[in-house]
């Protein structure tokens, strides 16, 4: 949800892309009868603690028909992060030099994963057809049906190989429908060492206090639902903001119990001064690097900047507690991970399943890693010694314990957005704390598409 | 005065609405005459097109309009009629995909595009209208072509007719591409989009994975309802609405008034190097206006240059002095407060629009009627006098047409707005959140984000329809009022 680029180009007519696919119908099977939308499983409801679905071992054979029934050229496009480019291309000529007797003619195209949700719906049938995107927008992409199921696993056991949290963000309704690439996109406390000791970020009361005789401050996106989420959805609250059953709508419920106390709380921070709403990612981090902020809340993909700006002075741990009404919560998060997925609209589908696992092994996660510092989700390449030496990611595995993977519907983000905006300007119309929480609620638990 | 002008303008309408149910019978009335007076070859023509041609032993027209007759034919039971047969529901069959996990291939029922649908039944039903207006069209050429054949009338053959689509019909061949163009890129797109609104197209419904369906006029009901704080189209319409129309109004008419102050004042006799001084401003034009926007944004962000700047010259501390800025800020929320915003948008705007307004005044005045300026300076009237006199009368009557297009355009002025709020804004208005909205939208970026951030189609072809009638009403309305009244007999020269 974060830096969402700016879409310059104009809408002007919106169908007029969609008419090029005109001329692509359907092979012609066997009719089928209308099904009835499946019924969401009530047993993978967003609780934080989706049971873990294992994905099937596929038949041995099955590479083998796979390359015995492929006759022409295999053409795929492969969308990857601006960043990831030099990268993909690497594993993509690896990936086709294990099949010597078949021709591939595979394209890498430029697609951040924070916004591959908004490039892929445009048009499922014209996208690409293996994309990695942020877990976050894995439930738009199935109820669109741009995600192919993980059937099954043929070169690595998917389920098993990652660790739990990875596989539960790519499972939808019970399936498997993504292949985890990193573990890394979560947020968690950046902090300056010359300003707390390791004591201090424990408690952002403390660290308040400790910032503001220091005269610094500390930077944290109110006005941004995501992050947000980590004050009203603490551990021990009972408040919670998911998405329903049904897969459209939100259930949230910060309007009720501590809600009121926890905003209370938050304004209580602003008006102390120290703590501040920052614009935006970007000037979150320029404030951190400049020294103006302390601490920021941010994720992995800030690391590198900072820690070459701090020095010495980097710090990154999970994030801290603070007091609402009197009592002591640890702040939540979102867990974010990035997932590769097949398009099932794809010619080549089983191929495509193919480069996914491929992108996405344990060796593919480890070059991953050693290019660029991404967190993997693999089990044995997160536990090697370079990974845990890394303090950003070591961070965001502390946090993980308080993590909630993100599932929650489009309705979410304006209306938190608004409610922090407003706790972030200190609450300047005085409006009742009740009646804020209310509004939000209603709107966030709004019918989706109202 | 008065009661006479408004006489004439009924009289006017009245006549137009005769005109137009006139012209519909008599449309209808000749093809009737056609096919009762007609002889056989003429009514032949009903059944087989060509039949009125070849009867006057015009047989390559006759051939060529029977094939297409033919073809249409051919045209409409291979492809309209699939998709105007589901036209209705816009269809049932859901896609259903299967993979096998031991062959590795997927295979696709053969499932429904609601979306296709809609837009092949869209072009069908246009194909059906053009030909049977071709078919009319054609009845009536054949009972004419009978009575010309009857009188002995020199009747073109097929050559002479080509030679005259060079000759004197040119216009027609010049036209047709146009006219395509128009057909493919205007005419269907809109019906589409029209069509669009009566949907429940969002992004639960979204083909090709998902149908959706007609839903008659539940989304203009939601737009024109405001059901507490779950529903707030109706409320955010409203705001969205009069913010729209407000700034259209101020953003034509301050650089309006501003590029011509502006070019009077180059303009005027005591200005050195006048020409410098335009240049200065075109270079302004020659920056693409989406860097300019994006730059300005910065510069004016709540962290950015202008406010360390103003902090560090005590001028924030001097706002706060006098009230503008509350005690607790630390910064000037430019582009971040609802007040704020509006100013600085509008300021902005007046900063990169009135170049283009100073050209085209400079074009106006420099053709401006000197005599009359002369005059008035010798009965000794003040510069003011001559500016609010004769020179915006004068300008006004010029650029009249130019204005109402301008107010039109910043109905719909997408770059501004978009550019400088979008990622910086946030709304504290929690009815407005709830539909998508901000108090700094126009309705056309409303409808932007919408469809660009929410797949919410059906409600931005609402809105869609809704600017568009708004555009259409105030055009026609000023057109008629600054034209009608003959107020070019006001400014006589």
């Amino acid at each position: 949800m974060k830096k969402r680029a700016i879409a310059l180009a104009m809408s002007a007519m919106m169908m007029t892309a969609s008419l090029a696919g005109c001329g692509t119908q359907t092979q012609p099977t066997q009719p089928a009868p209308t099904p009835e939308a499946t019924p969401a499983d009530v047993a993978a409801a967003p609780d934080g603690e989706e049971p873990v679905v294992e994905v099937a071992k596929a038949d041995e054979s099955a590479v083998g028909n796979l390359i015995a029934a492929t006759t022409g050229p295999v053409k795929l496009t492969v969308w990857a992060s601006e960043e990831d480019q030099d990268l993909t291309k690497k594993l993509i000529d690896k990936f086709e030099a294990q099949y010597p007797d078949v021709t591939f003619d595979i394209q890498l195209g430029a697609c951040s994963e924070s916004t591959a949700k908004d490039n892929v719906l445009s048009d499922p049938t014209a996208a690409a057809d293996v994309f990695a995107f942020a877990d976050d927008q894995i439930n738009d992409l199935v109820n669109a049906g741009a995600l192919q199921e993980v059937a099954a696993a043929y070169t690595y056991d998917v389920s098993k190989e990652n660790v739990a949290g990875s596989v539960a963000a790519a499972t939808v309704n019970g399936k498997v429908y993504a292949y985890p690439m990193t573990a890394d996109n979560g947020y968690f406390l950046y902090y300056n060492k010359s300003v707390f000791s390791e004591d201090d970020i424990k408690s952002l009361d403390k660290m308040v206090e400790v910032a503001g005789a220091a005269d610094k401050q500390i930077g944290f996106e109110l006005a941004n639902a995501w992050y947000l989420f980590g004050f009203f959805s603490a551990q021990g609250t009972d408040l919670y903001a998911r998405l329903s059953a049904d897969g459209a709508t939100n259930e949230c419920n910060w309007n009720e119990g501590v809600g009121v106390d926890i905003a209370n709380a938050l304004i209580g921070y602003v008006e102390t001064g120290v703590f501040v709403k920052a614009a935006d990612d970007a000037s979150a981090v320029s404030n951190m690097k400049d020294g103006k902020y302390a601490a920021i809340v941010n994720g992995t993909w800030s690391a590198s900047s900072i820690s070459e700006a701090l020095g010495d002075d980097y710090g990154a741990a999970k994030l801290p507690t603070f007091t609402a009404g009197g009592k002591e919560y640890q702040m939540s998060s979102f867990a974010g991970y990035k997932l590769i997925g097949v398009n099932p609209h794809s010619a080549f589908v089983g191929w495509s399943m193919l480069l996914a696992e491929y992108l996405t092994n344990e060796e593919s996660q480890v070059a991953r890693f050693e290019a660029r510092g991404l967190g993997p989700a693999n089990i044995k390449a997160a536990s090697s010694d370079t990974v845990k030496a890394d303090p950003a990611i070591a961070a965001i595995a502390a946090q993980a314990e308080y993590a909630t993977p993100q599932r929650i519907g489009g309705n979410f983000w304006d209306p938190a957005k608004s409610l922090g905006e407003i706790i972030g300007n200190g609450n300047p119309d005085g409006t009742d704390v009740q009646t804020l929480l209310d509004n939000a609620v209603e709107g966030i638990n709004a019918p989706a598409g109202n | 005065m008065a009661k006479k002008k408004k006489k004439t303008e009924e009289v006017v309408k009245r006549d137009l609405w005769k005109e137009v149910k006139e012209g519909f019978r008599k449309y209808f009335a000749d093809f009737g005459t056609a096919v009762n007076k007609g002889d056989w070859g003429t009514r032949a023509s009903l059944i087989v097109m060509g039949a009125g041609f070849m009867a006057r032993k015009q047989y390559a027209k006759g051939i060529l309009i029977t094939l297409v007759q033919i073809m249409y034919f051919i045209v409409f039971a291979i492809y309209s009629l699939p998709y105007l047969a589901k036209f209705g529901t816009l269809g049932t069959v859901k896609m259903e995909q299967t993979f096998d996990p031991i062959t590795m291939q997927q295979t696709t029922n053969n499932y429904d595009n609601s979306f296709l649908i809609l837009i092949h039944s869209m072009i069908s039903i246009f194909l059906l209208v053009v030909f049977v207006m071709y078919y009319i069209h054609n009845m009536k050429a054949a009972y004419q072509l009978e009575k010309d054949a009857w009188i002995g009338k020199h009747v073109n053959n097929i050559l002479e007719d080509i030679a005259d689509m060079v000759g004197k019909k040119f216009y027609i061949t010049l036209l047709t591409l146009p006219t395509i163009g128009i057909v493919l890129m205007n005419i269907l797109p809109i019906l589409v989009l029209i069509a669009i609104a009566f949907t429940n197209y969002d992004q639960n419904h979204m083909p090709p994975a998902a149908l959706f369906t007609w839903v008659g006029f539940e989304n203009f009901k939601a737009l024109f309802s405001s059901g507490g704080m779950t529903i707030t189209f109706g409320y955010a319409f409203g705001k969205v609405l009069s913010w729209t129309l407000v700034w259209a109004v101020l953003a034509t008419f301050t650089n309006f008034i501003g590029g011509i102050v502006l070019a009077v004042i180059i303009n005027s006799k005591g200005v050195k190097f006048p020409k410098m001084w335009r240049s200065l401003f075109v270079i302004a034009i020659a920056v693409p206006q989406f860097v300019t926007l994006i730059l300005v944004r910065n510069f004016f962000r709540d962290d950015g240059i202008v406010n360390t700047l103003f902090a560090n010259a005590g001028i924030t501390d001097f706002f706060k002095s006098i009230g503008l800025l509350g005690a607790n800020m630390q910064y000037i929320p430019f582009l971040t407060s609802k007040g704020w915003a509006k100013v600085m948008i509008v300021l902005i705007n007046i900063w990169v629009g009135i170049p283009y307004q100073m050209l085209i005044a400079t074009g106006v005045l420099m053709n401006a009627p000197q005599d009359q300026l002369e005059s008035a300076r010798i009965d000794g009237a003040s510069r003011s006098q001559i500016f609010w006199k004769i020179t915006i009368p004068y300008i006004l009557v010029v650029q009249g047409p130019a204005l109402i297009t301008d107010f039109v355009r910043n109905i719909n002025n997408f770059n501004v707005i978009y550019l400088l709020t979008q990622d910086v804004y946030t709304t504290t208005d929690q009815m407005l959140a709830n539909s998508n909205a901000k108090e700094v939208d126009l309705l056309v970026t409303w409808l932007f984000r919408l469809t660009n951030e929410y797949y919410n189609y059906k409600m931005a072809s609402v809105i869609g329809i809704i600017v568009f009638i708004i555009c259409v009403i105030f055009t026609l309305v000023s057109y008629s009022k600054l034209m009608a009244g003959g107020r070019e007999e006001d400014y006589q020269i």
